[in-house]
């Protein structure tokens, strides 16, 4: 039986109770958002006690189905204002899963503000709250070794864990999950709900899961014939099988430069003239020559392993990747073209906790303001450590992202959708990305429904990246194809699979049905995404949100984008088509406004 | 004419000598088409992804001078 696990920090009371049967096929994004939905006023303040901080492995955590091990972390978002899912991998969601938890829900607020705490749940489901005061303002890696201390001659845990952003409040504060070597690396970083964890006074979570076997399923024989088919596809296709493995996310880098969708210098410009130099190909071959690891996967189960550590000079472990996103954001962006520069102001993002992708617009926006030079990656870092570590008062104005940023200093060129910084690729000439970022209930975010793959990659199809036609609905499609990834508890690199090869696709609701017992295809797949973004929807109405809301900053259609000469010509229509499902799923759902 | 040949990842290696990092400038006949490079560097027969100047071009494609010719193989990341 799945259960809640209640921590109300208010009174520092835990309660368990079992999952309710009407979420009884939710896990991850879905069951965030139902929590969210079902029970945090949308009026509340996203750093008040109203809130909630829900995490939850998906349906499929906890088993041995290949990538299903990420880890969903959701509230009311301080940077959007809206319902938030972040997720990561890491080793978080399997140990939630083992100990037999669909959700950890983290509630109210304690009184004194100066204290920290740690939320540890042992093998056999205890819970305990521990004081930490003493880590006040630490960074997440000097967390990490803290807990490795404390926990002795336990080796088998995973840490969920803030740094001095989150307890700041800052709205670009992350939540880092620890990898399969304890590195507080792999983060739920987009949306500020870092700072939702440091309102509730948690510094850490631990999750201990050693000699917990994997979760039992109804009929083992069918799920493990479905993981074998779903294996063998992720290796099969060239992208997981062989790009991702080889060369991580990175590999990105020059085709989307190449395609004049690498925007540079605060979108400025679709070409970076440096991008050789910040390329998965540049990446793979330094991180080699001196000595660090370039595939593995950032949880247990993981078949596609994009994952790599980056090392400094002296072979030193320094951070993670860094991944296609946070080499874009703090290199091409800023227009920083060094990796060990790049990979100085990861790492310095990692341990401060905050979120690698709002971090680079925010530095693009600020270096736009004339305050500091594109490519001064050692100002940068210098901006990081000394004022948003510290929290100065220019630290906290960057802190809480580029919209801020930009604000405080005038800069006109804002390159955010419902507060929140766009990722690596420039809707003007990747149109399909666009409508993602526009529409999503998260804000920009490219997970949320990934058209570059149609618009640049060819994989699941091909859809002209330049022409507004057909964008809205590659968008919807992958939306709805994402939610339900995100349910799972897959990691979304799995799509890339599932798009081109059929099998892949039957194979999850095939891993679902043997796992729960419940009946699963490819129709309640598909329902699972609905539900999951009508959920989000009507929760950003009852906030506000509307169609205008649904827009891409004005210079995206009005500043022309070289080498293209591109701008954003998406009609609104068709961006107001995206969510034309949703009232009918509410409707089939019985909901029609956040509550009980 | 000239073009501009660009490979990439696995596909670096099929570069003509004297290439500088992805890229290298080739003398073609007039008129050759992407297709024809493709067979010309000797890559293997497997899915890639083919701009020219930046805009997917088929494989029927005609070059001109001046252009850039870039080759990937299937790649993905994000
Ligand atoms: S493919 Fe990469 S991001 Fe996805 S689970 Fe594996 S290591 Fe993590």
């Amino acid at each position: 039986m799945r259960k809640i696990v209640r921590v109300d920090m208010s009174d520092l009371s835990v309660r368990t109770e079992p999952l309710p049967e009407k979420w009884a096929r939710y896990g991850g994004r879905a069951l965030t958002d139902a929590i969210v939905f079902s029970e945090v006023p949308p009026a509340a303040d996203p750093l008040g006690p109203e809130n909630k901080l829900v995490f939850a492995p998906g349906i499929l955590g906890g088993t041995t189905a290949p990538n299903g091990g990420r880890i969903s972390a959701g509230a009311k978002s301080p940077l959007t204002g809206g319902i938030k899912e972040s997720n990561a991998g890491g080793q978080a969601a399997h140990a939630l899963a083992k100990l037999g938890i669909a959700a950890l829900v983290i509630e109210g607020a304690p009184a004194d503000k100066d204290a920290r705490y740690l939320v540890k749940i042992a093998q056999d489901g205890s819970v305990e709250l521990k004081r930490v005061d003493e880590w006040a303002g630490a960074g997440n890696y000097a967390v990490a070794d803290g807990i490795k201390q404390m926990m002795g001659d336990t080796k088998r845990y995973a840490t969920i864990t803030i740094g001095p952003a989150g307890e700041m409040g800052m709205k670009m504060a992350g939540i880092a999950v620890s990898d399969p070597d304890g590195y507080p690396n792999r983060f739920c970083g987009r949306g500020g709900l870092g700072a939702v964890m440091g309102s509730k006074g948690v510094k850490a979570i631990v999750l201990v899961d050693e000699g917990l076997p994997t979760v039992e399923h109804a009929d083992r024989d069918a799920f493990n014939a479905a993981v074998k088919k779903f294996a063998a596809a992720l290796r099969e296709h060239a992208v997981t099988g062989q790009g991702l493995p080889t060369y991580g996310t990175n590999i990105l880098a020059n085709i989307i430069n190449e395609a004049g969708g690498y925007p540079t210098r605060n979108f400025s410009s679709g070409r970076f003239e440096l991008v050789e130099q910040i390329s998965g190909e540049r990446q793979r071959e330094v991180t080699l020559e001196r000595g660090g690891n370039v595939k593995h996967g950032c949880h247990t189960g993981c078949v596609i392993q994009c994952s790599r550590y980056w090392v400094d000079a002296d072979g030193r472990y320094l951070t993670k990747g860094p991944e296609y996103e946070s080499v874009w954001s703090l290199g091409a962006d800023c227009g920083i073209g060094d990796l060990d520069d790049v990979a100085a102001l990861d790492r310095a993002c990692g341990d401060i906790g905050i979120d690698t992708i709002e971090t680079g617009v925010m530095l693009g926006v600020y270096m736009e303001s004339g305050r500091l030079a594109f490519g001064d990656g050692k100002g940068a870092l210098r901006l990081l450590e000394e004022e948003v570590r510290k929290g100065t008062d220019l630290g906290r104005i960057l802190g809480d992202g580029a919209e801020a940023t930009g604000v405080a200093f005038g800069v006109k060129r804002i390159p955010v959708v419902k507060h929140q910084g766009l990722p690596a690729y420039d809707p003007r000439p990747i149109q399909g990305i666009g409508v993602t970022y526009a529409t999503s209930p998260m804000g920009a975010d490219h997970t949320a429904g990934y058209s570059i793959t149609a618009n640049v990659l060819n994989v699941g199809g091909s859809v002209d990246p330049l022409k507004p036609d057909g964008q809205a609905e590659l968008s919807k499609g992958l939306q709805i194809a994402t939610g339900m990834l995100d349910s799972m508890g897959f990691c979304i690199f799995v799509a890339f699979a599932v798009l081109d090869i059929p099998e892949a696709f039957d194979a999850i609701s095939e891993m679902a049905a043997a796992h729960t017992g419940q009946p699963w295809d490819a129709d309640a797949l598909m329902e699972l995404g609905k539900e999951t973004l009508a959920m989000e929807r009507l929760y950003n109405e009852a906030i506000g949100f509307g169609p205008e809301h649904d827009r891409l900053p004005r210079f995206f259609y009005e500043e022309k984008l070289p080498p293209h000469e591109a701008v954003f010509t998406v009609p609104e229509a068709d961006l107001d088509s995206v969510f034309d499902f949703v009232p009918e799923t509410a409707a089939k759902m019985g909901i029609s406004k956040p509550g009980a | 004419m000239r073009v501009e040949l660009a490979l990439f990842a696995s596909l670096r290696r099929y570069l003509p000598e004297g290439a500088h990092g992805h890229e290298r400038t080739i003398d073609l006949p007039d008129g050759t088409t992407v297709g024809q490079v493709i067979a010309l560097l000797h890559l293997p027969d497997e899915p890639r992804v083919v701009f020219v100047n930046g805009r997917h071009a088929p494989d029927d494609q005609r070059l001109h001078d001046g252009d850039r010719l870039a080759v990937f193989p299937p790649v993905a990341g994000g």
